[in-house]
């Protein structure tokens, strides 16, 4: 090791007690190295903190995923990332029987948003209550059950996502939930898919129902009157 | 090994440090995405190699530095003759005592940009994120006193290129 070698070697630390002390001696006799270790000292510091921005910024959300559109899924893990502890909260059990309150955040492409203190269906739930008719195939993924009044006269729907199972009432132009159940979660938040919907979901609909369940004309002609 | 979630919760661990180390490998913003794009990949393929018990920091370090290896010091080294012609001698450090407290990152990387690949990679891994000497010995497969070397004169071009005046003290 040079004499500049062992120098910087003291200044990081990596000598044992013995060299470091030796060189400590010699800066401490020695203006000109005593600069030297100073201003090395500041450079290391600086160049630190001019890359400690990079540390605070957030990490992306399941980066073990391979991403192959980096920034756009680190944008999209980073919006999932701040919808995902409400979610947690909901799927901690059986999530929820009658709906009330306020619970959620808005996540824009999640299937539920919170509103006005209530939380109401979003995204591509949102449309499949929308359009999708009972008798329709399965679009996005989402199964629409039944369709029927409630005593209020407010038309409500039954639906089914494959991670989600729930009622729906239309309240003006959203669609609020009454119930809204989880399948069981595994770790990492991968869908077990259990055998259709939540048993308790056909409990609430028969609370809920009044009359008889909308047949496919029902149905047509609810959805043309905009689900009034 | 680690299994897939294990492996995910040492990444997002490390996630910080590996974008600093890549920052501090590439040119610019988009090169160090890149990197650290291909590093991920590459780990998740190769994460049956990885012992539990080792330092992971390590075997992660290791492979952005060999990815960056094969991939971006090949393209950074084409785009730095332009941006030395550019730039001539410059890096935008200015010359006036007091008027910079600090260096930022973009003064920084340019600084780094301008050294040997064999310092820049020393510095990042010693200077920056504080690795051993021995750790960066071992995971560049270089002597030590062969990494000593290189840090003393990437040091000293560093130095050179940022300016004794901005190192004030504070």
């Amino acid at each position: 090791m040079t004499d500049q070698e062992e120098f910087f070697a003291w200044l990081d630390g990596e000598l044992d007690d013995a060299a470091a002390a030796r060189v400590a001696a010699r800066v401490a006799t020695d203006p000109e190295l005593a600069e030297e270790a100073r201003v090395h000292r500041a450079l290391g510091a600086q160049l630190r903190s001019a890359f400690d921005p990079l540390m605070d910024a957030p990490v992306p959300h399941r980066i073990g995923q391979s991403p192959t559109d980096h920034t756009a899924v680190r944008e999209r893990r980073a919006a999932r990332r701040i919808a995902m502890p409400q979610w947690a909260a909901i799927a901690a059990t059986l999530v929820v029987g009658v709906v009330g309150g306020t619970m959620l955040g808005s996540n824009p492409s999640g299937p539920v948003a919170g509103h006005g203190g209530t939380i109401v269906a979003a995204g591509a739930l949102d449309r499949a209550l929308d359009t999708q008719l009972a008798s329709a195939p399965v679009a996005d993924g989402v199964r629409i059950g039944l369709t029927f009044r409630d005593s209020t006269g407010a038309v409500c729907r039954s639906f089914d996502d494959g991670a989600l199972s729930g009622l729906a009432c239309r309240d003006g132009d959203e669609w609020r939930f009454r119930g809204l159940f989880q399948k069981s979660v595994e770790g990492g938040g991968d869908y077990r898919m259990a055998a259709g919907p939540d048993p308790r979901l056909g409990a609430m609909i028969d609370e809920t129902v009044a009359g008889e369940p909308l047949d496919a004309e029902g149905e047509r002609a609810a959805k043309a009157n905009g689900w009034r | 090994m680690a299994s897939k979630s294990e492996f995910e919760r040492l990444l997002s661990d490390h996630w910080p440090r590996l974008r600093r180390f890549a920052f501090a490998l590439s040119r610019n913003a988009a090169d160090a995405d890149d990197l650290m794009q291909g590093t991920v990949e590459r780990a998740m393929r190769s994460i049956d190699q990885w012992q539990a018990g080792s330092r992971f920091d390590s075997w992660l370090f290791r492979i952005a530095r060999n990815h960056w290896i094969d991939t971006t010091r090949s393209r950074s080294r084409a785009a730095k003759r332009f941006v030395a012609a550019e730039e001539g001698e410059s890096v935008g450090f200015d010359p006036r005592p007091g008027t910079e407290a600090g260096i930022d990152l973009k003064r920084a990387m340019a600084a780094l940009e301008r050294l040997p690949d064999e310092q820049r990679e020393v510095v990042a891994l010693i200077l920056i994120d504080g690795f051993g000497y021995r750790e960066a010995a071992e995971l560049l497969g270089q002597p030590i006193g062969t990494i000593s070397s290189r840090l003393v004169r990437g040091r000293k071009a560093l130095l050179g290129l940022l300016g004794e005046n901005g190192m004030q003290d504070d």
